[in-house]
């Protein structure tokens, strides 16, 4: 039998605070094959490693038994320090005195040295059977795909195609540039948003590495990590892009009006046009759902056929199914602006001089309806006083109860704009619950605003009015000043948070990756893993993972672009060796474990001595080692490595033992 | 507690605290105090009821000065607070419960509430049966607005009804 040394770990007092760890060491000894037990304060740092690996060569240790944290903490770390001292890492038993045993009983510790003692003797009846075990290498795609063409798949599509990789870049609306490239200004230096993302959108279009697919959505995703096969449709632009110059000239002939979107429903446009004024690919577009001759036939209209000196405009174009092969994808998908007509009481929709924070981002851009004068929608007059109303459909329960993390700053930004563009006389009150401004040189951005006579009101508004001279009327309880305020405004603009895209749903099936409370993408680990999905291969890149200003975006997306750096540069890479094993000579061949299998990874092959036979056979590279074909297998053919029966049945059988 | 208002060197009540918190934990511990509810409160603008000053009055224990103070029965009970609420708490639920304190300990209750109630152990209903007076300043009773005579209710429901009272207590 193997010699086993048990190491306990006091982790501070995260464990020796309610566990006594020298009794559990004590007990530890008394088992059977330990030929060593000890306790250390911090068995993660230096000399506690040093400890172990010392011990390994002093006792010939054939099996280490560490209880310490949970082994998603630190089970990587151990394998290492006893791979160092010689002993294969799979040869390591991780017990967890921590989340499992510490924390969850902290004001009963005798029973939880008690429960202690019992998960190590199951962990050391575990640890004898232990086999050792070798990593798998696969071979990689060196080629990526990117999802969505805002701020955050631009900045990780340019990283990684000047790393050399080959990106696909897929956008679903006809032009790159997402939510940024519909502001005006961005804070805190208040740069004009355009000036810094088109350059950058150009760069994607012009660079050889990065093959753009707009007006495109990836459909089906099959593989595993280093070889996704991914399935993109293209949907038609009845417009050839090789062909289009973007002139325009088509926009102006059509005859079908209709709300634009790129302008937030604040202004109109046409059928056929080209998305916004900064356009990547600058091409225009048909709208199938208005376009005249697409709804009733080919011998209507056609007057932007006639218009295009191009002729670029092809009303034949079809869907287009594209397959590719990559290695990695990173999603950068977005998020949705909240839809302030949720709240009734606001008048958003019923009232037009109500205006979300995106919306006056529009009214307030050169590009937009307005030709960058802030004017109140209804009237068409610019306004002489402006309430902002913060934490709209954010921080409130009956919505999206976390904080937006942008609302505060995009109203500070919105009303400095506001003065500078209409003068001191305006009246400029932002209504606030907290004002959060926690980024680099956001407080000072904050200190910028108090100088401009802005008027900061601690209270939140419960109703918004119509008032009969035609103004707003907004109430609110001040309650620094312990006053109930009324004020007469022309626009109110609502500060409206970012939320979870309704397509979230599809997203997570398509990729199968899974979503957090809030509803926003799940990363791997909240803290450690920010840029992984729980689905290796597949990472996150801006505000689809939780909501993010444009700083945190282009981080979270530079991060995601060199995780997949690491994992293709090398163009193979090792995955864990637990996965099933199916000995042919038991299997039946009844195919129980391939319709489980949630990974898609066993098939069913004839044999070669017997061609009417047919044997399960696991596909390594797509076995996540789940367990669950092993535990269907009626017999027993099918190994789980790392967590066989033998092994779980001992654990098992240790625990329910008489002390 | 070691808190004191400095004001009125008056210190909280940890007893009407602890039994409060205990019923109303999540409406107080959850209140974010960002005053939508005074924003709205229907009862403000003619007798100064102040929602979320009571909700942390209550949360830090000062309730003695609630319950002995007209303003806890100045709610219209109008519901905008729980309704329009952004962390689904209830300054309602806050206020009638600091109501069933005062009754409690005999506070001073404003007469019309005794009123209604005596009212409707005679009668079943919460408002007296009134006359109409006509343009020609002529009075009609029920008998001669040929309407049915109420009857009054019986002893079932007279007893059932302070039960009820009984278990709404705090």
């Amino acid at each position: 039998m193997p010699n086993i040394g048990v190491y306990v770990c006091h982790c501070g007092l995260n464990i020796a605070g309610t566990v006594d760890v020298e009794r559990v060491a004590e007990y530890a000894k008394t088992l059977p094959d330990v030929v060593v037990a000890k306790h250390y304060k911090y068995i993660c740092s230096e000399p506690g490693q040093r400890m172990i690996q010392e011990d390994i060569r002093a006792y010939g240790l054939e099996r280490v038994v560490i209880a310490a944290c949970s082994p998603r903490m630190h089970e990587e770390t151990f394998r290492k320090t006893v791979a160092e001292a010689g002993l294969n890492p799979y040869l390591l038993e991780v017990v967890n005195l921590r989340e499992h045993c510490s924390w969850a009983h902290s004001d009963q510790p005798e029973k939880a040295t008690e429960k202690a003692k019992e998960l190590v003797r199951m962990g050391v009846a575990r640890a004898r059977l232990l086999e050792p075990l070798e990593k798998r290498v696969i071979s990689v795609e060196k080629n990526v795909l990117v999802v969505g063409g805002g701020i955050a798949g631009i900045e990780a599509s340019l990283d990684l195609a000047n790393a050399g990789f080959k990106v696909y870049l897929v956008e679903k609306a006809p032009s790159i540039g997402g939510r940024m490239a519909q502001l005006d200004k961005t804070f805190p230096t208040l740069d004009c948003s355009a000036c810094i993302l088109t350059p950058k959108m150009v760069d994607v279009a012009k660079h050889s590495n990065i093959k753009l697919l707009t007006n495109a959505e990836v459909t089906n995703v099959s593989g595993f990590v280093g070889n996704y096969e991914v399935t993109v449709l293209k949907k038609p632009r009845y417009v050839d892009e090789d062909k289009c110059v973007g002139c325009g000239l088509c926009t102006e002939a059509c005859p079908v009006k209709i709300p634009d979107k790129f302008n937030e429903g604040l202004s109109q446009t046409h059928a056929i046009s080209i998305y916004s004024p900064h356009a990547v690919p600058k091409v225009a577009i048909i709208n199938p759902e208005h376009c005249l001759r697409l709804k009733y036939g080919k011998e209507v209209c056609g007057r932007c056929l006639k218009t295009c000196e191009a002729k670029a405009i092809n009303f034949e174009q079809q869907p287009e199914n594209i397959q590719l092969k990559v290695g990695a994808i990173i999603l950068a998908v977005g998020a949705d602006v909240f839809d302030a007509a949720k709240i009734p009481e606001l008048g958003y929709g019923r009232f037009k001089n109500v205006i979300s924070n995106i919306q006056f981002e529009r009214i307030s851009d050169a590009s937009g309806p307005t030709g960058g004068k802030i004017l109140c929608p209804e009237t068409g007059k610019p306004p002489r006083s402006i309430v902002f109303i913060q934490c709209v459909g954010s921080r409130d329960k009956r919505f999206h109860e976390y904080c937006c993390r942008v609302g505060c700053m995009i109203s500070l930004k919105q009303a400095i704009l506001a003065r500078e563009k209409l003068g001191g006389d305006v009246e400029i009150y932002i209504c606030y619950n907290d004002i959060r401004a926690f980024g680099k040189g956001y407080e000072e951005f904050y200190r910028r605003a108090r100088d401009l006579n802005i008027n900061f009101l601690a209270g939140i508004p419960s109703e918004i009015r119509s008032a009969p001279d035609g103004s707003l009327c907004v109430t609110v309880y001040e309650k620094v000043v312990n006053k109930l305020l009324e004020i007469h405004a022309d626009l109110v603009v609502l500060s409206c948070g970012i939320v979870p895209r309704k397509d979230f749903n599809k997203i997570s099936e398509t990729f199968h990756v899974s979503r957090s409370s809030d509803g926003f993408l799940l990363e791997a680990h909240p803290k450690l893993r920010p840029l992984e999905t729980s689905t290796a291969g597949i990472f996150l890149a801006g505000a689809c993972q939780g909501p993010k200003d444009i700083p945190d975006s282009v981080a979270h997306a530079s991060g995601a672009a060199a995780k997949v750096i690491e994992l293709l540069s090398k163009g193979e890479f090792e995955i864990e060796p637990l996965k099933a094993v199916v000995n042919p000579d038991f299997c039946s061949g009844c195919g129980i474990c391939k319709s489980i299998c949630p990974f898609d990874a066993i098939e069913m092959k004839t044999e070669t001595a017997n061609e009417e036979k047919l044997v399960a056979e696991v596909i390594e590279v797509k076995c996540q080692g789940c367990g669950a074909c092993a535990s269907a297998c009626p017999t027993h053919a099918i190994k789980m490595q790392h967590y066989t029966d033998e092994q779980i049945l001992a654990q098992i059988h240790a625990a329910l033992i008489a002390k | 507690m070691s808190l004191v208002d400095l004001m009125s060197m008056a210190k909280p009540n940890e007893e009407m605290r602890k039994k409060i918190l205990q019923k109303l934990h999540e409406e107080l511990a959850y209140c974010f105090q960002c005053a939508k509810c005074t924003s709205g409160c229907t009862a403000f603008k003619l007798l100064e009821l102040v929602p979320h000053e009571i909700m942390r009055l209550t949360k830090l224990g000062f309730i003695e000065e609630l319950i002995t103070s007209e303003i806890i029965w100045t709610c219209a009970t109008c519901l905008k607070c729980v309704e329009r609420c952004p962390q689904n708490v209830s300054p309602y639920h806050v206020i009638i419960a600091l109501r069933n304190i005062a009754v409690k300990q005999e506070a001073k209750i404003p007469e019309a509430y005794l009123k209604a109630v005596s009212q409707i152990l005679e009668t079943g209903l919460a408002q007296t049966i009134e006359k109409v007076t006509t343009k020609k300043m002529e009075s009609l009773d029920r008998q001669k607005l040929h309407l049915p005579e109420i009857k009054h209710p019986t002893e079932t429901f007279r007893t059932t009804f302070l039960k009820i009272l009984e278990e709404h207590e705090l």
